[in-house]
């Protein structure tokens, strides 16, 4: 491009300003919308399936047999104020030790729910493996009258992400499961 | 006694207009124009935020305030039925408080008479309402507080089957990424 003799360029470069009112405009009105429909906390549910007896959508005899199987075979979690276990029908497996944490300033029992599910997919693998033809999925915790809600739904998501997705729940006296667990561990 | 200083000489340009620039003086009236980019670039961040939380059916359950529902990494979606809250203080079944919790309801394992009585007339209620039962009628969802114990959901879930409620479902909160669901 041509300069003048002065060596100054005689062109103004101007440079154009995009009008972003209109932008700012819709953005007013976009985000109440999205704020008033927005959902932060997301609600989801965990199914409980029965505990006992066999379900009545089973269809024929061959699907009620596996599932009376699967019934008999199913893992229970064992949760007591000290420790929990994992068993089978096979026998039952210590898991970890109870362990408090302060949580709002208040110290709670709770337990290593990541040990369960590495020993819950064991669990898993083995059955699959002893059983093919039956699809696992039920998985029952047992507890003491006093374990807290959040370990419970803890338990059940720590078996769910291994397999058991159908979980019951059984709550029986501290005696009691502390009686059954020493029965099962001395098999 | 306080003396008070006539403004300096620092303070008079500013004024009476002194120190302008002569290009600021000749331009007269100019429009001054905000700059918008930064907050469109925020506002642009904002909304895809917003976005990314945008719910199109909304929030279909009511959370109480009284309590606190444990995290889990469940997917399934909630859908609307009929709803127990159940804290360490009270056991409410549909808006209405039914049963105080007390240390003689906490003794037992067996269901609960008074939360029996309440889900069989609200099955009730819905059967002469519609004239039928169907599979969604007997489902129910239970909300409960992160400290309740195991005895009192386990009570509250034998009155659920009692009454006729055979699909019970807990409604928890959604645990997103890789953190755990327990506190």
């Amino acid at each position: 491009m041509a300069k003048a003799a002065s060596g100054r360029s005689r062109r103004v470069h101007h440079t154009e300003n995009l009008d972003l009112l209109p932008v700012m405009n819709l953005f007013c009105c976009i985000i109440p919308f999205l704020l008033l429909s927005a959902s932060f906390l997301q609600v989801t549910i965990i199914q409980m399936s029965q505990t006992e007896g066999i379900g009545a959508a089973g269809s024929g005899a061959v699907a009620n047999l596996a599932r009376s199987e699967e019934d008999r075979l199913q893992p229970k979690v064992i949760l007591t104020d000290e420790e929990m276990f994992i068993g089978t029908v096979a026998g039952t497996a210590h898991v970890c030790y109870s362990f408090t944490q302060s949580v709002d300033g208040v110290e709670t029992l709770t337990y290593d729910f990541d040990s369960l599910r590495t020993k819950a997919e064991e669990v898993y693998r083995l059955l699959t493996d002893a059983y093919p033809m039956i699809d696992f999925h039920k998985v029952t915790i047992l507890t003491v009258e006093e374990t807290r809600y959040d370990n419970i739904v803890a338990a059940i998501d720590a078996c769910a992400e291994a397999g058991f997705d159908q979980p019951g729940l059984q709550v029986a006296p501290t005696a009691s499961v502390e009686r059954a667990t020493e029965a099962a561990m001395s098999r | 006694m306080i003396l008070v200083s006539a403004p300096t000489k620092r303070h008079l340009p500013l004024l009476l207009g002194y120190n302008k620039s002569k290009a600021s003086v000749r331009g007269g009236k100019k429009k001054v124009e905000v700059q918008l980019t930064s907050m469109i670039d925020m506002f642009t961040i904002l909304i895809v935020f917003l976005l990314e939380s945008f719910s199109a059916d909304g929030q279909i359950v009511t959370l109480s305030d009284a309590l606190t529902l444990p995290k889990s990494r469940t997917q399934t979606p909630v859908n609307l039925r009929l709803e127990i809250q159940v804290t360490n203080r009270v056991i409410v079944v549909d808006g209405d408080p039914v049963v105080a919790v007390d240390a003689d309801l906490l003794s037992t394992g067996n269901a609960i008479p008074a939360v029996v009585t309440r889900l069989r007339d609200h099955m009730e209620y819905g059967r002469r309402l519609r004239g039928t039962i169907n599979e969604e009628d007997t489902e129910i969802n239970i909300q409960g507080d992160v400290a309740v114990p195991a005895i009192l959901l386990q009570r509250v879930m034998a009155s659920c089957s009692e009454a006729g409620y055979a699909t019970q479902s807990l409604e928890v909160i959604k645990l997103e990424g890789g953190g755990t669901g327990n506190g």
